[in-house]
Order: structure tokens, then sequence, then C-alpha cells
């Protein structure tokens, strides 16, 4: 198993090598020799195939439809390189794992900020070639060394237009309010927003909630606890406020557009102090399609209409600042970059997080389990 | 059967024909999972800080404590549960149990994930089930069935009665019937024949049960978090944290390993009193 492992990545790198230069034709043959020929053919049509398609490791769902649509099929159409999705969630784990064993399937994950820094830090990432994917469209700091933001995404809330109707809840503050605002409560699982959004409720400015006082905000979750129900999926988070189970829940804001429409608007988004995430685009280290190919993958989603075509698909805001005027209007109120909302939201920091990310989630689940 | 030869002579042999299987399990399964058990040691330095936290991290207590809890309590119900179920299965007609076990069978093969989900659906603030209750007059405030520690009790209990169900199935059709008629006949009741001969005897069923759903409620995951409204946390899903969220890998490592030795140092004990060749069904 293992010699097959290693003989079928000795071959994939020498026609890579051989491909570009690296290596001689008589070497190149003798390499051959040395892995064998069956495995070789096989190698060839894989190592061949891999350097002509690229592989997107997202989250499944609606993304694979969506990246494709907005992405993937309008690079193919540019370059002729084939598009692949994988769904299986780029965690930060599973990618430290994946770049470890050495069998790297990915070309490009479609991660967190704070996963970029932490796995750019521990070298399992190619460094971002701003030679050929564009700084200046980005929104200002959120181009990393090893990954760069093509969209946001984010938590809001939303509430029960039934319950609230006439004093609608529109701060975190409300949302931690249960006396005035009565009825259960929903959070992310793993802290993310959740933290943020507990330190506004206290009173801490949308500026200064980096660095971030760790016992206030848990204080400040410990105090709803027993009104909070904790999802760790998108589906879960839909359920509970399709269900009525509470009377505001956070939510993923691409989902919201959506939970508006299946609750036949009983049930309405806030978008006053969302937390925006910024997503990144990494690259696994020894990616098969190569780092130019890929490069040139990432620099084709900055494209404005690919990203408005996103938004519309998928409800992922774009991150490049051409595409802030050409958000669709009736998408205007759910994106984090619209006119109306890029001064309301407060932006996470990725730097904290991808240091202080683990003990965090694991003081947060302490604290609510 | 008595293979004399085989057992005296040709030991050696044995083990050669053996070898071959010995070597793929040890090279694909015993090596990667030493390897990964090694890391509780090793990640992300030498020692045995790792080891440390189980009393400086209090959460871990608390998570050990949970799992160790909710399993009992599982493992006790589903038991309870499947024994009645069986029972009943061995004395019905041979028609009715074949629907019996069929329908035992098409739980047992429903997605994990379905189930939880359909519990929230029955079971919720807004379900059908209070709703009735709220209807009928017995409740004025929707029963918290679910998004609690009982959620994740019905939950778990509900996948692992087809786990108690097979053994003591298997356990109970074994048993000559003659033996609780030559009780009856000899003067003892119903009860006593129950508790003093029947009981006895599905011995090895019940504890081949319990071990069963025991060892298997100590790796849920999906069920727990999602019918525990994320505020129950059993081990497996923190293992799962510390591997793919917070990539404390050298955490995860370390309980894994406790998970591990905690179910062969039950084997160990159960293997004091009793044979588990005969709880498993191996027969000499």
């Amino acid at each position: 198993m293992q010699d097959g492992t290693f003989f079928k990545e000795l071959a994939e790198q020498g026609v890579r090598d051989y491909r570009s230069g690296r290596l001689d034709r008589r070497s190149f043959l003798a390499l051959c020799a040395v892995a064998g020929a069956a495995p070789l053919a096989v190698s060839m049509g894989d190592a061949e195939a891999a350097a002509n398609e690229i592989v997107m490791w997202n989250w499944g769902g609606d993304a694979v439809k969506c990246h494709t649509d907005a992405f993937g099929g309008p690079f193919a159409g540019d370059t002729g390189m084939k598009f692949k999705v994988d769904t299986s969630g780029p965690l930060q784990g599973k990618v430290k794992e994946m770049v470890d064993s050495g069998n790297v399937t990915a070309d490009v994950a479609d991660a967190d900020a704070f996963d970029a820094i932490a796995l750019g830090k521990s070298g399992h990432l190619e460094a971002i070639d701003y030679s050929i994917v564009d700084k200046s469209q980005v929104l200002e700091g959120f181009a990393w060394e090893h990954g760069v933001s093509i969209i946001f995404y984010g938590y809001a809330f939303m509430y029960d237009t039934g319950k609230f109707k006439d004093d609608p809840p529109s701060t975190w503050a409300d949302f931690f309010d249960t006396a005035k605002y009565p009825g259960k409560r929903s959070l992310y699982k793993w802290a993310n927003g959740a933290i943020e959004a507990a330190l506004l409720a206290d009173g801490v400015a949308g500026d200064a909630v980096y660095p971030i006082d760790l016992d206030r905000a848990l204080a400040k979750i410990r105090s709803i606890k027993p009104d909070t129900y904790y999802w760790g999926s998108g589906a879960e988070a839909q359920q509970m406020i399709i269900d009525a189970e509470v009377s505001m829940g956070m939510v993923w804001l691409n989902r919201a557009k959506n939970v508006e429409a299946d609750t036949g608007g009983r049930f309405r988004l806030n978008m006053n102090e969302a937390i925006a995430m910024p997503g990144a685009y990494i690259v696994p280290k020894g990616n098969p399609a190569g780092r130019e190919n890929v490069m040139k993958f990432i620099a084709s989603c900055q494209t404005p209409e690919r990203q408005i075509a996103l938004l519309e698909c998928h409800g992922m805001t774009p991150s490049n600042p051409k595409a802030f005027g050409m958000i669709p209007d009736a998408l205007q109120r759910f994106a984090v970059t619209s006119e109306e909302n890029l001064s309301r939201v407060v932006l996470n920091d990725p730097v904290w997080w991808a240091e202080n990310g683990g003990e965090t989630v694991n003081r947060y689940l302490e604290a609510i389990g | 059967m008595r293979l004399a030869g085989i057992h005296h002579g040709a030991g050696g042999a044995c083990w050669l024909l053996v070898a071959p299987l010995l070597g793929l399990v040890i090279a694909l399964y015993a090596w990667p999972v030493a390897e990964i058990l090694w890391l509780g040691f090793s990640d992300p330095e030498p020692g045995l800080q790792n080891y440390e936290k189980l009393f400086t991290r209090t959460a871990l207590a608390k998570i050990l404590w949970t799992t160790l809890r909710i399993c009992t309590i599982t493992t006790l119900l589903s038991v309870t549960i499947g024994y009645l179920i069986a029972y009943t299965m061995v004395h019905l007609g041979a028609r009715e149990r074949s629907w019996m076990l069929t329908l035992v069978l098409i739980s047992f093969w429903v997605s994990v994930l379905v189930r939880a989900f359909a519990w929230l659906t029955l079971l919720g603030r807004n379900g059908p089930v209070n709703a009735a209750l709220a209807a009928g007059g017995l409740i004025d405030e929707p029963v918290a069935f679910v998004r609690n520690e009982l959620g994740v009790l019905i939950g778990m209990t509900h996948y692992m009665i087809p786990y108690a169900v097979l053994p003591l199935l298997a356990n109970m059709q074994g048993i000559d019937r003659r033996i609780m008629d030559a009780s009856h006949n000899l003067g003892a009741g119903a009860a006593t024949t129950f508790t003093r001969i029947y009981l006895p005897l599905t011995t090895p069923g019940v504890v081949a049960a319990s071990l069963l759903v025991f060892v298997i409620s100590l790796g849920f995951y999906v069920t727990p978090a999602l019918l525990g409204g994320g505020r129950v946390l059993m081990v497996a899903e923190y293992v799962s944290v510390q591997v793919l969220v917070t990539v404390q890998w050298g955490v995860a490592s370390m309980l894994a390993t406790l998970l591990l030795a905690g179910v062969f140092g039950l084997m160990y004990v159960l293997s004091r009193f009793m044979r588990l060749g005969d709880v498993f069904g191996a027969r000499a």
C-alpha cells in the first residue's frame, strides 16, 4: 500500500517536473522504470487530470451548485480547466491532516480567515501570489500572506415579528434581555460571533471588541444559558427558527433571506451589529493543480460580476469593493458590504481568532456545557 | 468439534496460516491506532501534559462524567426495553415474530441524523406531542422533551434498542422451553420460574446486550449534539472538536486512549466472572 502510493506520487511528481522542464527526458524515463509501467499509466492520467482541473473544497449543500455556476463554470470557459468540488468541509484539522499525510487532493478551500492565518503560520498553506491575485480588488485589510478574502459571511439574529411587533429588538443588548423580550434564544455552538455579540450586549463599543475580554463575554453568555439552545449547523439554526422554538435566533447571514421566506415573513433579520466574518480562499501546500493554476482561479473569483452571481445564488457577500455598488436592491439588506450595512456591522478580527481560537472554543464549550 | 491434531501437532502451522491476516490487521489497523494514541504523549510536545489537563481543565472531568452517566442510563433503558421486546418475540408465533423483527430492523437501518431531526420535530416545543398534551389540557407550558439531557436519552435509547434486542433474541431462542415447564411442574409459580430459571439463563444475553449498547453509546456524537441543544457535551463530540476545530490533537488522542482503555477494562472485569466467548455466542 505504502509503496504503491509512494510510486504513484513519484510518478506524478515526475510527470509534473518533466512537463515544467525541471526533469530531462532520460531521467523521466528512468523514473518510469523505477515506478513500474502499470502504475505509471494511471499516474500519468491522474497527474494530467490534476493539472487540468481545479478542485474546490467547500461545505457542500447549495455551495456546490453556486460555486460551480458563479466561479467554476466561467473559469472553465476562460481557461478550459475543469472544476470539481469536494464537499467535506475544510475545517482546520482536516486541512492540517491532508497536508501532513502528503495526499493533497484539493486546490483551494473555502475557509475562514483565521484558518488562513493559523495554518499559514504552521506551514500548511501555499502563499498567495499577489502578482496574479489582485490585492486592490479586496476590501482593505482582508488579503493576507496565506489567504485572501473572496466573500464575507456573518452572524446576525432573526426575531419573531409575531411576538415583538411594536418594539422590535435591534441590538445584541435586546437579544440578551430575556425579561424585556421573553422566549428562547439560539447561538452558534463553536463560539464565533456569539462571543462578539455578548460583548456588544454588555456595552462594549463595536470598535473596542478586540482584543476580546473572554471572561466578560462568557459571563454574559452564561447569563441567558437556561434560555439558550446552541446550534452547530445551518440546518439546526434554521429548524429552531422555522419551528418557532426560539423567539430570537442567531443565524448565518447567507441563510437569512431563505428563512424569512420559509416563515412567511414571521421572522425578520436584524442586521444592526451583525458580526461580519471574512472568508478566505486558502491553498493547501502541494496542491495538485500547481500554484500558478490555482492563483489564476482565485484571481478569477475576484471578478465583481462573479461575486455578485455568488451573492445571488448563495447569499455570500462580495469582498471586492468594485462589486459593492452592484449589489441588487433586493439583496442590499442581507449583504454585509452593502452601503446600508457596511458601517453598522462589526468586522471580525481573524488575527485574534487565529491566536486564541482553540482556547476560546474550549472555554466557550465549558461555559455552555 | 475437536481438532486435536491441529491443536497439538501443528500449533506453528496454525499461526502461519493466520499470519497474512494478522499482518494485515496490524498494518492497517493496530499500527495506525497506535500512532494516533501516541499523539497523546507527543503532541504538541513530548510529555504527559495532555494527561495533566484531565486535572487542570475542569471541563474534562465534567464531560467524562456526563458521558458515563448518559451511557449507563441509556444501557439500562435500552436493555430493559429490549428484553421486553425480545421476550415477547420468542413467545409469539413465527409469523408475528418475523413481523416484529422486520420492524426492529427497519428502525435499525434509519440514519441517525434522520432520527434525531424526527425527534426534534415530534417532541419540540411546538411539536405534535406538546400540541396534543396542551389540547388535552394536561399541560400549560410546553414540556422540554428535547434540547436537553432527556432528549439525548430518548434519542440514544431509541437508537440502541435494536442493538439490545438482537443478542437477547439469539440468547432466548436458544433456551429449551421444557425447562420452564419442568419448573412449573415442580410447583414454582410464574414469578419464581422467571427470577430463578429464566433470568439466570438469559444472563449471558443481558451482559452481551449491555456491553454492546454501552460501548457503542460511548462513541455517540450526532444524537447528543442535536438533541442536547448544544448543552450536553459528550466525549466523542469533544474529541471531534479538538481534532477538527481547535486542532489540539494531543488532547483528542488522550481522551481516545481513555475511552479505549475504559472499554478494555470493562471487558477484563467481565471476563473475571464470565466467559466472554459465551457472551458473544462463540461455541467451543
